[in-house]
């Protein structure tokens, strides 16, 4: 039966069978989902796991082990309406007492999500299919940090009791996912087989190997011969175009709420403390030139405050202004710095990370700032010592980052808000604390809107950080693959392989 | 060959004080530099610090550095070597799942680097100055500046991108489960690439240090005297110049299986191979300071060892060093 004709390839209906190959780039630290913050494990729960609520590609709340949900009108009560004959991979039934366990875990033994489930005051459980969360305040981010990280369900009759940092079972994880666990093979491998209970319906793979390859130039040989079905670990932005052109090869972009931006140290004595200071370098620095020469084109560059891959909480007239070396001098000879007999007029010490691309990107700013006469001293650190460095010592100019925007607008807190825990510049602006509380608050998207408006315009005039580009993801997978999460919005979740086939 | 005993007793006994002054030194430096596990566990995009405190207290981070210098030692003069703050699983048990994969990378490296270097040495230094021992000295100086990783790639573009010979990456292929004896071929064939690139990249110290040992024995008096009395070359080559000129080579040996644990990390990113290098690696980069104190206590006995191997075979080779 011919469903569909695509891309010259005449494809039938989804096949049963096969092992999905996965390069990789790291070993998870453990299969607890829930306690540490582990970026490698991130692709590999959702396959064991099930949230009660996840994100689909687009970073939509859709359902998972909530069949669906009310929130009372105060905004204070979620009720989630579980889903009936879940069982876990033992074959033990799935229930509400599941949730409420490793919700209280989470809260009790600070799992990652901590912070998110900070305003949770009590979990119920009225009977096996229902859970009702009451929250201390009205809280309108709580669904999408719900759906985000750290909160998968975990089995209530294998961790009740135990130290659940050094269960066994978190060596051999028994969840409510698409697929089972079958072997880790420490920094090798992590295969999962078929569930067949699976509550959304049988999976088509008969396995999913994520197979470990650190080096991201071995995971693009080891793709292209066959040894892996998707490249996960991407080579560099040059290598894209050449995989593009690779037949058998496909690769989708799709926008992230990620973007690259600048901190500002903003505490006295410091030249960034200066605003024209600041406002001179949003000027100077070409962000055309750095989505050009630095992302080769995969990413665009930044044009407002927040990402515009959440675009309801974008404001449309709090933008960047254009390239103007001219005006960023006149600005600089306004704060009274004068260019010296060899044109610099001060020295700045930008750090940013040894991994990938950024040190490119701080070349063209460097050479941009050079052109205004500003000296840039380039520190590049491991992420460790960065932390250290910029987070804790407030050792810096300006620095350079990265970071996920969502799942709510909310977001910002972390970053610009006076208690941020990104938020390292040293600023603090009550307007803008004031505006994210009360966004919070409310339910409604529209109402929501003009407190996030305002927190970009209040960044826009204080320049606490300047927008740089914005992050492209890029997938990368055989011809013969079908069903991934990017391919299937609104249907899965991110990460959950349960649609995936392979014509081969 | 009491002499002999106790040059061993005493070289067995230095050891002890020596390893427990490298775990102590590198206790503080690896405490010394800028960073913090929990920090690190609990993620950049949302440290919280209540979870930072909370698993600072889980692994007595936040006692003095005395006190947890005091614990580490109780502990691992129990055989304890403490809790992987990243992993959370005993560090001996980390340690005992990737150090097989090592050794059988690296060891296996190490005797076909010795055993083909010093051969090539002795073969192309009959033919002294000629075409042959020529292009094997230029050969050596190539590979000697060669590095690890970059020769990697290539062998993998050669040999299985282009020819497809070979495996790219990892220890098993993993679309098919293999058993018993062809899991081990598996194993075998995956393991030729890494294990060509780390023989070619020691092949030369070897061969140039042999060949030039050899010279220099073949120079000595005692040689010209045998050549003089009328011995059979061959014979005075084998018996006399070798035997001689391989003490070098040993020494080499002996410190390479020293670093043998970890001292493929490059290599072992490249081809995936889920070693002890890659293990140290990500413990540096995560502050997993257990981790890394236990990979460096075993680094050092296992260097402590090696070092010792060679002074017993030094003294077997060469019976005046042990009367010394």
């Amino acid at each position: 039966m011919v469903l569909f004709v695509w891309s010259g390839v005449v494809l039938s209906a989804p096949r049963t069978g096969g092992t999905f190959v996965i390069a990789y780039e790291g070993n998870p630290i453990s299969f607890n989902p829930d306690w540490k913050t582990d970026d490698m494990g991130a692709g590999i729960y959702p396959n064991i796991f099930s949230k009660l609520i996840t994100l689909d590609v687009n970073y939509n709340v859709i359902p998972d082990l909530a069949e669906s949900w009310d929130v009372s009108k105060d905004g204070k009560v979620y009720t989630f309406h579980l889903r009936k004959g879940v069982k876990w991979h033992d074959g033990i039934p799935f229930t509400s007492a599941d949730v409420k366990w490793t919700f209280d875990k989470i809260i009790s033994a600070k799992g990652s999500a901590y912070n998110n489930l900070e305003k949770v005051k009590e979990i119920t459980c009225p009977d096996d299919y229902t859970v009702v969360m009451k929250l201390k305040e009205p809280y309108a981010p709580f669904l999408g940090f719900l759906a985000w990280y750290g909160t998968y369900v975990m089995p209530k009759h294998l961790y009740a009791g135990t130290d659940w940092g050094t269960n066994p079972h978190n060596q051999n994880p028994v969840g409510t996912g698409p697929f089972k666990f079958v072997e880790w093979v420490k920094g090798d491998h992590v295969t999962l087989k078929r569930n067949d209970n699976y509550w959304a319906g049988k999976p088509y793979l008969d396995k999913v190997v994520y197979k470990i390859i650190p080096d991201s130039n071995t995971a693009m040989q080891a793709f292209l011969n066959g040894e892996a079905d998707y490249d996960e670990n991407r080579p560099g932005l040059p290598l894209i175009p050449v995989l593009q052109k690779t037949p058998g090869v496909r690769v989708i972009i799709t926008p992230s709420p990620s973007r690259y931006y600048i901190s500002f140290n903003l505490r006295k004595g410091r030249k960034t403390s200066v605003l024209l200071v600041r406002q001179a370098i949003e000027l100077a620095i070409d962000r055309n030139e750095i989505v050009k020469k630095v992302l080769k084109n995969f990413g665009k560059a930044a044009t407002g405050f927040y990402t515009p891959a959440i675009p309801w909480a974008c404001a449309p007239d709090v933008k960047l202004p254009a390239m103007n070396v001219e005006k960023a001098n006149e600005l600089l000879d306004k704060a009274g710095y004068k260019k010296d007999a060899k044109g610099i007029r001060f020295t700045l010490d930008l750090l940013y990370f040894q991994e990938s691309d950024w040190a490119d990107m701080a070349a063209v700013v460097k050479e941009n700032l050079a052109k205004v006469g500003i000296k840039v001293n380039l520190g590049e650190y491991e992420i460790a010592t960065w932390i250290d460095k910029v987070v804790k010592a407030h050792n810096f100019d300006f620095a350079l980052l990265d970071g996920f925007q969502g799942p709510d607008p909310d977001n910002l807190r972390l970053r610009v808000g006076t208690h941020g825990t990104l938020q390292f510049m040293g600023y603090s602006n009550s307007e803008v604390d004031e505006a994210l509380d009360k966004g919070s608050q409310i339910a409604d998207i529209q109402k929501r809107k003009p407190y996030y408006y305002k927190v970009e315009r209040l960044l826009a005039r204080d320049l606490p950080i300047l927008p740089l580009a914005e992050v492209v993801y890029v997938h990368i997978f055989k011809n013969y693959v079908h069903g991934l999460p990017i391919e299937e919005p609104g249907k899965v979740g991110t990460g959950n392989y349960y649609l995936v086939w392979l014509s081969k | 060959m009491s002499g002999f005993v106790r040059f061993i007793t005493r070289r067995v006994i230095s050891i002890i004080p020596m390893v427990l002054l490298i775990v102590l030194i590198n206790f503080f430096i690896i405490h010394l530099a800028p960073g913090n596990p929990a920090q690190i566990i609990s993620g950049l995009e949302q440290p919280s610090q209540e979870v930072i405190k909370a698993l600072e207290h889980r692994y007595g981070l936040d006692k003095p550095l005395v006190v947890q210098l005091g614990i580490y030692f109780k502990n691992a003069l129990k055989g304890d070597l403490g809790y992987s703050y990243i992993y959370s699983e005993p560090v001996i048990t980390l340690i005992k799942e990737r150090i097989g994969a090592t050794l059988l990378l690296t060891l296996t490296s190490a005797v076909l680097a010795f055993i083909s270097g010093t051969l090539l040495a002795a073969w192309s230094s009959r033919y002294k100055k000629g075409i042959l021992d020529s292009i094997l000295s230029i050969l050596s100086y190539v590979l000697y500046a060669m590095p690890s990783f970059w020769l990697a790639l290539i062998l993998i573009l050669i040999f299985s991108s282009n020819l497809r010979w070979f495996p790219t990456a990892g220890m098993f292929n993993v679309r098919l489960s293999l058993h018993g004896f062809s899991r081990f071929g598996d194993i075998l064939y995956h393991l030729f690439l890494p294990v060509l690139t780390l023989t070619l990249i020691q092949i030369p110290v070897y061969f140039r240090v042999t060949r030039s040992s050899i010279f220099q024995v073949s120079r000595d008096e005692y040689i010209l005297t045998m050549t003089a009395a009328g011995l059979e070359r061959k014979k005075i080559f084998n018996k006399y110049v070798l035997k001689n000129a391989i003490l070098p080579s040993v020494t080499i040996f002996g410190l390479t299986l020293g670093y043998a644990i970890t001292g493929s990390a490059l290599v072992e990113i490249v081809f995936a191979w889920p070693g002890m290098g890659r293990l140290m690696l990500d413990a540096v980069f995560k502050r997993d300071y257990n981790l890394l104190l236990g990979i460096y206590f075993v680094l050092a006995v296992c260097i402590c060892i090696a070092i010792l191997l060679t002074d017993v075979f030094y003294a077997i080779l060469d019976p005046r060093i042990r009367y010394k």
